[in-house]
């Protein structure tokens, strides 16, 4: 059983006076003892170990030891990650399906590799299943409250018009599970969490899971912003701004999404009436002798205009929808944290109010409404960083994202040009005399 | 086509006008008037062109002149007049005949078809032909005095011919059914076609809507605003784009309709053919049958029964002055008979010839007319495709600059 938590740079179950504020710089010095691994964590202790397998039994198959020992000599801590001195990078890959006699499901191979004191080894190969993801973000959401958690794909899929096991939907899935995993894995707070940590590299999660629920009742671990009933006012004009700004932000997004999904329909409608039209030439060219091969001609080409045209709908269906929707769900829970952080000040608000009103002569305010203001104070600080670091990753994701949907438009054109001009000379061809 | 009126003349149908009048029944109705110019064509023109003529004529003035043609040359292919009405049209194509796109195309239609005509080494040399481009008035009356219409034949006797006839040439049976699947396919064609343009143009028009919501979600980007909102202008440019390349398809349209015609004018031959064969068959059975009564009459037999047989047999027979008048008839009678049926199996055979001669002409136009305008579908195909290449590069490079 694990022991005392681990103490993390974060504003997390130490107490916040004795943190060095998140945004300060930090220096490996002063993180030092308090990042010595507990021992006790459930970890493999050799990346050999033959044991490893998932609960149901499966097997679960590791990547060989990476030669660790230069990794482990670029030992550096820091705040920044930049591409440079990035030191913990997650991959998901290889979906596997499952089959077993209560439920059918699908499992993830994340992959993790580091060079973070935090971390036993430099490497870990784990197995997850979609629960397992979901687990971490509610962990995530509760240790980390000021900080903006990244969205993970839907949870739930309409039966019937959704086939979970197809491949299409097991890709995009995974893709949105990777990116859920990187973007903690960039964040210089999330990145450090626990949960996240046994989540990257334990053998047996839910055991683990288990675990944290009592020692949620008896440690009081989560901080649980939930203050109840305190209304706040007025919303400092920044946060308003942010407010303002996901709820346009969030409403322009569902109608982009709308227009892809109305752009697909009527490509597929389109699709429809084309692949009834290219035949008919192939019919016509039955009739006819000279012209017999032009017209086969032509309705070869519109028969690879339909194929392009289909892997472009596809395209779209696949990896340009789920991040709109993605976005979507982002901007929910940060509209989510933003309430928190509402309440977290108006708590402070009342209880100074209520100091106010005692009209005593006291010479220091109270201390419990010291650490309201520092709550706020932190959770302010905690958020606006978090939105500078969103905002610049969704410049980002949107530049790759349309740039993405231009060039797949592009290269259906670029085949369905390439078809045509191959025929011009099957067309302008003159018959042998005979 | 040495001789062929095209090379003498320019001709044109250069402008329409709506016009009001009052028709044979005096009810006033509004119709367009085109406009015919036709210029002599100088084999060494330096200095002064000729004079330009011009008159007015309306589609149902095309028509009669069609009708004639068809009438009076039914063996050769007559080429087709562009459509009455608007017919496969796609939802934003007017099905109006009077709306000025249609009425532009039918104005290059009726062009082509007077080009048709002028080009066709029988046709061209026709009088009448040749009044319809010079003459304005009483033009319709010469065509009646034609008396064309009373050598029009009958559709019901043309049908009847068709399914009675037993011996028609192999040839003409196989065009006519080539004749039938063209119609067929080229019919489905434009058909699909027209469902095809109008898919096409829904999905351009609704990228449209980027341009207004780029447009809109750029107003609160500060780094990512300019590239958004440029994006959303080259989406606005890449949805109007659409009605130009559906309009320059129709073109194509109206290409493959002149042949879904054509293909009724090659019917049109083969069912004269059928006619002339039914005709001949039918001649040649009356003389056979004819040849038979003589010889019953002559030899006192009867062969077959016949009421006269019977009624003679019940009233007594006829006293030899009466057979002997009988018989002459006959004789006369068949002697006609058998002139008639040589000279019609000669019509019958000239026509097989010249029909035959002009159907391999056509064949030849319509290969090379049809190979052209698979090549032009073709370029406008590639025109489109280079667009929307153009149009999603300069949305990319937008893109890359938010």
């Amino acid at each position: 059983a694990a022991g005392v938590p681990k103490p993390l740079p974060s504003s997390g179950p130490k107490s916040l006076r004795e943190m060095p504020h998140p945004l300060a710089t930090s220096s490996s010095e002063e993180m030092g003892p308090a990042l010595t691994p507990s021992p006790d964590l459930l970890l493999p202790r050799s990346i050999a170990d033959k044991d490893l397998s998932l609960p149901n039994g499966t097997p679960v198959d590791t990547s060989s030891p990476a030669s660790s020992s230069s990794l482990l000599n670029r030992l550096q801590l820091d705040d920044d990650l930049d591409g440079e001195t990035r030191d913990l990078f997650v991959t998901v890959d290889d979906p596997k399906k499952h089959v077993c006699t209560m439920e059918t499901y699908i499992t993830y191979r994340v992959t993790t590799k580091t060079t973070r004191a935090e971390f036993d080894l430099p490497e870990y190969s784990v197995r997850r299943r979609y629960q397992d993801f979901d687990w971490l973000r509610n962990k995530l959401e509760e240790s980390q409250p000021t900080h903006l958690i990244p969205p993970l794909p839907e949870k739930f899929v309409v039966k019937g018009v959704v086939d979970r096991f197809s491949e299409e939907f097991v890709e995009t899935r995974r893709k949105a599970l990777d990116k859920f995993l990187k973007r903690i894995t960039d964040h210089p707070v999330l990145s450090f969490n626990e949960h996240f940590n046994v989540f990257l590299t334990a053998k047996d999660l839910n055991a683990y899971k288990k675990q944290g629920m009592a020692l949620l009742s008896k440690m009081g671990e989560s901080v649980k912003y939930v203050t109840g009933g305190y209304k706040l006012r007025n919303r400092p004009l920044e946060f308003a701004a942010i407010g303002e700004y996901l709820d346009t932000f969030s409403l322009k997004l569902g109608t982009i999404d709308r227009i892809a999904q109305r752009i697909i329909k009527e490509q597929l409608e389109y699709l429809v009436e084309l692949r009834e039209y290219g035949p008919v030439y192939s019919t016509w060219g039955g009739l006819e002798v000279e012209l017999s091969e032009p017209l086969e001609g032509v309705s070869a080409c519109i028969g690879n205009c339909c194929t392009a045209l289909e892997e472009l709908s596809e395209d779209m269906t696949e990896d340009f929808l789920p991040v709109l929707r993605e976005y979507i769900l982002y901007s929910e829970s940060m509209k989510n944290v933003l309430k928190k952080r509402d309440q977290v000040q108006a708590e402070y608000e009342a209880k100074l109010e209520a100091v106010a009103l005692k009209k005593e002569d006291r010479p220091k305010v109270p201390t419990d409404v010291e650490k309201c203001q520092d709550r706020v104070e932190c959770f302010n600080a905690d958020l606006k960083a978090d939105m500078e670091r969103w905002q610049n990753n969704k410049r980002q994701d949107f530049r790759q994202l349309l740039m993405g949907m231009a060039d797949k438009n592009i290269q259906y054109y670029e085949k369905c040009l390439t078809a045509w001009e191959s025929i011009i000379p099957l067309l302008q061809d003159k018959p042998e005399t005979k | 086509m040495e001789d062929c009126l095209a090379k003498k003349m320019e001709i044109t149908v250069s402008e329409a006008e709506k016009r009001t009048g009052r028709n044979a029944m005096n009810i006033q109705e509004t119709y367009t008037a085109y406009l015919i110019e036709t210029r002599a064509v100088e084999s060494q023109s330096e200095g002064q062109c000729a004079p330009v003529d011009s008159l007015w004529r309306r589609y149902s003035e095309f028509e009669l002149l069609r009708n004639y043609l068809s009438v009076t040359y039914p063996h050769i292919v007559v080429p087709p007049l562009p459509e009455k009405r608007a017919d496969f049209v796609w939802h934003k194509l007017s099905a109006d005949n009077m709306d000025p796109d249609f009425v532009e195309r039918r104005r290059i239609g009726l062009e082509n078809f007077l080009l048709r005509v002028a080009s066709h080494p029988i046709l061209c040399q026709d009088k009448i032909f040749y009044l319809f481009l010079t003459q304005e008035g009483g033009w319709k009356e010469m065509v009646n005095e034609t008396g064309f219409q009373l050598k029009a034949d009958s559709r019901l006797k043309a049908l009847n011919a068709t399914f009675r006839v037993k011996n028609p040439d192999k040839r003409f049976t196989e065009l006519k059914h080539y004749s039938d699947e063209l119609q067929s396919v080229i019919s489905h064609l434009l058909r699909v076609r027209a469902r095809v343009a109008d898919r096409l143009y829904g999905v351009y028009k609704v990228h449209g809507n980027y341009g207004r919501v780029f447009s809109e979600w750029s107003a609160i980007e500060k780094e990512m605003g300019d590239g958004l909102q440029s994006a959303g202008h080259h989406m606005d440019v890449y949805a109007a784009s659409i009605d130009d390349i559906l309009e320059e398809e129709e073109h194509y349209a109206d290409q493959l309709k002149e042949y879904l015609f054509y293909a009724e004018a090659l019917r049109a031959v083969c069912r004269k053919h059928e006619l002339m064969q039914y005709d001949l068959e039918m001649a040649a059975q009356d003389l056979t049958s004819k040849k038979q009564q003589c010889e019953e009459l002559a030899t006192g037999t009867v062969r077959t029964f016949s009421l006269k047989g019977m009624t003679s047999k019940l009233f007594g027979q006829e006293t030899p002055e009466q057979r002997e008048a009988k018989l002459k008839v006959l004789e006369e009678q068949i002697q006609e008979g058998e002139e008639q049926l040589k000279s019609k199996n000669l019509e019958g055979r000239d026509f097989v010839k010249s029909a035959w001669a002009d159907i391999e002409r056509f064949k030849e136009q319509k290969n090379h007319d049809l190979k052209e305008a698979l090549i032009s579908y073709a370029v406008m195909q590639i025109s489109m495709c280079k667009k929307g290449i153009q149009v999603w590069t300069n949305a990319k490079e937008c893109f890359s600059k938010m």
